[in-house]
């Protein structure tokens, strides 16, 4: 039961990763690391900013 | 406290367990590949397939790779990777390691491997299956491999600049003009795919255009409603997509249905009109939610397909090797077995367009050194194991059927009796009725001439899902879930390559016309978009309306471009390896880039020289031509203004083969100068690698954590924070129970 838990709790987090859910995460403790006491995006501000620089550096996809 | 990353320990000891399990592995690998080898005349199982595919992998990638990351690269996790020293969070970012191929894997694998292996199935499955094991274990993964490493080492500079760095001008230039080249073919092989699947298909037309008010909805949600919530919003998508294909199978029925049975032409004018607004609408719109929407279903429907593969141990229909092998007549692609297997299968066993990935983001995210062994070469094993199951998809299928579906409209006709007929005069039997059935089976009104490898891929996907879940019931429901699945991940293709030849020609005008270079100047965006689309849809137009079938003609040279590329990615690979004084580790790039440029070559020989009208372009295009003149209509043309067409096409194809063939040559002429140059010592060698920094960060470098990983993962945790900067977070199982 517990490691059945345990692979639910990876794959649940593995999804999130890989789709980019968790990125905001990443970059608050980015913020904390280097930048302690700095300015911090609101997730709305984080995610349309994220999005927008989508718009020039468009993922490469192959056949 | 800073900890030292040590360089990566070898605790592999031999103990008599592990010799026991790696003897068993090779030994199972060799049983299997016997079965396959030997049997003429009964029926083999697809397991077997598998086994010796899965083996192959584990051997390559336990030793043969290890070689190449160890003592061909020489790995060094004490040195930072790009993502640790330049990590700004945006581009650079240290990535965990499995996250990062999971997003590889998903730049990679699209529907190349999906297609080829179908298309190859026409000369048995013997012949593609072992090109694509033996191709991806020393040619395929190793260039992706190499390239990752090469790139992360210059701060994930792209392949065209590695070129020109390391080659020259002139191979950069080269490079340059083979990677757009490539990408236009590849956008119009693929959106013809995409059309062949959906022409006159109420059911499929349907699910697919749903996708683009699903991917608004999804954008706006995303956007607007709930940002960041990716995971939510996928599960919406995805859910909404289901209900998209059953409501498809509801239109297919009722008085809407001629509304969604669109001709080919037709198709072609929709898919350019949504390439353009895809290219210049904002990324969240439309792109974003359909990545996130087709990444999902793509993993899903390959991990489907495996368990449903394993399930039912479905037995292969088709014989090891045809008479078309050797004959080189075959419907489906003319030419002899060699070079043109190679060609047709290419994505899946060697890829040069994963060059541009592996020199694109991954390198910029990828966390230590010794990582690009599980992420380069394993991403690419991975795909190379769906191209064996699409190859075992074909396979099952009763070849009348595969020959019936596969072979162009001048070829089978357009009804059953013409089919079956034609079928019959191939060597194959399958009669009128059993084609209808096979149609009404998955709901379609024709199953004649679906040429492009998506429909074919189909009946086996519904066959191999309905054996095993749901029953005949579903077979139709699974079909046109199949054909959706394909559908989804090519537009997404063809959205995204639109938008990055896009950048590429706003760069390179932005070179001589300085407002072009900026990428929100709206002109510059609807020009270079329009100039994007108009050259793939030119071909997709061409090979929507050619005579003699387009994939025939037009998948060939999408092949011949791609291995054009892949040959482009060892030059680059080869010329470092002898600059950095490797000259005798130099042949893990110069023999699969040897084998590489002949069968480039001798294809594109085939191609320009050959004097079979069906293979050479030209000779293909003095026979039209001659009939032209003399006013003559030959089948398959039905008016003399086909004729005048395939003459048009073939000159177009045939220009475009000596293009190719002259890109290879300049690339390797200009590196062989750099090899002798620098082997004579006349040059000094430069290298444009990125100085070395001592490394302060420590992850894993295999899929699962070793012991001795554990016991470091467990030093770090209890290390107080702030002490280097270790990922001690190895969240969750991530399945390394």
């Amino acid at each position: 039961m517990a490691r059945l838990r345990r692979a639910l709790a990876g794959a649940l987090w593995y999804a999130r990763e890989v789709l980019g859910e968790n990125a905001y995460d990443h970059y608050l403790a980015h913020q904390r690391r280097d930048h302690p006491g700095g300015p911090v995006l609101s997730r709305r501000e984080f995610e349309c900013r994220r999005l927008d620089q989508l718009e020039v550096r468009p993922g490469q996809r192959c056949c | 406290m800073l900890m030292s990353a040590t360089a990566t320990t070898d605790t592999g000891r031999w103990t008599p367990r592990r010799v026991a399990i790696w003897a068993a592995v090779a030994v199972l690998g060799a049983v299997a590949w016997g079965i396959l080898a030997l049997a003429r005349g009964e029926s083999v199982n697809a397991v077997w397939l598998i086994v010796a595919a899965l083996c192959s992998y584990a051997i390559a990638y336990r030793f043969y790779a290890r070689f190449i990351a160890t003592r061909v690269l020489g790995v060094d996790d004490s040195r930072a990777t790009p993502a640790e020293r330049l990590d700004n969070d945006v581009d650079f970012q240290p990535t965990d390691r499995r996250v990062l191929f999971g997003h590889h894997f998903a730049a990679i694998a699209g529907a190349g491997p999906l297609v080829g292996p179908v298309l190859a199935a026409q000369m048995g499955y013997l012949p593609g299956t072992m090109w694509i094991i033996f191709g991806v274990i020393f040619a395929g993964a190793v260039q992706d491999m190499v390239i990752l490493f090469f790139s992360m080492r210059r701060d994930g500079k792209s392949l065209g600049q590695m070129a020109r760095d390391e080659i020259g001008p002139l191979g950069g230039a080269a490079a340059l003009v083979a990677v757009f080249a490539i990408m236009i073919i590849l956008l119009a092989v693929l959106a013809l795919v995409v059309v062949n699947a959906l022409a006159d298909s109420p059911w499929g037309t349907f699910s697919l255009a749903m996708t683009i008010p699903i991917a608004l909805f999804m954008g706006f949600y995303l956007r607007v409603l709930r940002p960041g919530r990716v995971l939510e919003t996928t599960a919406i998508g995805v859910g909404l997509l289901l209900a998209a294909i059953v409501l498809g199978g509801v239109i297919d029925h009722s008085s809407l249905a001629p509304a969604f049975t669109l001709s080919p032409k037709t198709l072609v004018i929709c898919l350019v009109i949504y390439g353009f607004a895809a290219s210049v609408l904002p990324v969240w719109m439309l792109l974003a939610p359909r990545d996130y929407l087709s990444t999902f279903m793509k993993v899903g429907t390959i991990g489907l397909l495996a368990v449903g593969i394993v399930f039912t141990l479905p037995v292969l229909q088709n014989e090891a090797v045809t008479k078309f092998a050797s004959s080189g007549k075959g419907p489906v692609f003319a030419g002899p077995l060699f070079p043109f297997v190679f060609i047709i299968i290419a994505c899946g066993a060697l890829s040069g367009f994963h060059a541009l990935i592996a020199s694109g983001t991954t390198p910029k995210l990828i966390e230590k050194e010794s990582q690009v062994r599980m992420v380069g070469y394993g991403a690419m094993l991975t795909e190379s194991f769906v191209a064996v199951m699409a190859m075992i998809a074909a396979s099952i299928l009763d070849q009348g059927l595969y020959f019936a579906m596969n072979a162009p409209p001048g070829v089978v006709g357009a009804t059953v009796q013409s089919a079956s007929q034609a079928v019959t005069n191939l060597g194959f039997t399958i009669t009128p009725d059993q084609l209808q059935a096979a149609a009404q089976q998955v709901q379609e009104q024709t199953l004649i001439a679906r040429t492009g490898g998506a429909p074919t891929l189909a009946v086996g996907m519904s066959t191999i899902f309905s054996g095993a879940f749901g029953g005949d019931a579903l077979k139709a429901f699974w079909y046109h879930f199949a054909i959706m699945f394909e559908a989804l991940f090519i537009l997404t293709t063809v959205d995204a390559g639109t938008r990055v030849g896009r950048f590429m020609l706003q760069d390179t005008i932005g070179n001589v016309w300085k407002p072009m270079a900026r990428p929100s100047w709206r002109p510059g965006v609807y020009l270079t978009s329009a100039i994007v689309v108009g050259a793939w849809g030119y071909f997709l137009w061409v090979g929507v309306t050619d005579p003699l079938g387009g994939i025939n003609q037009l998948f060939p040279l999408f092949g011949i471009a791609n291995q054009l590329l892949a040959a482009v990615a060892l030059t680059v690979a080869t010329t470092i390896l002898i600059k950095s004084g490797r000259v005798k580790w130099a042949w893990v790039t110069a023999v699969p880039l040897a084998w590489d440029a002949a069968v480039t070559l001798s294809a594109s020989w085939y191609k320009i020289f050959s004097s079979d009208p069906l293979v050479g372009f030209f000779a293909q295009r003095d026979k039209y031509q001659q009939a032209l003149d003399a006013g003559k209509v030959i089948p398959p043309a039905k008016s003399i203004d086909d004729v005048a067409q395939i003459v048009t096409n073939s000159t177009v194809d045939g220009v475009l083969s000596i293009l190719f063939a002259a890109l290879i040559i300049v690339v390797i002429a200009d590196a062989a100068r750099v090899w002798w140059q620098t082997l004579s010592g006349r040059r000094e060698p430069v290298l444009a690698e990125a100085p070395a920094e001592e490394s302060h960060l420590w992850a894993p470098s295999g899929l699962f954590p070793t012991a001795e990983d554990r016991a470091r993962q467990a030093e770090l945790r209890a290390e107080p924070v702030g002490a280097g900067r270790g990922r001690s977070d190895e969240s969750g199982a991530g399945g390394d129970g």
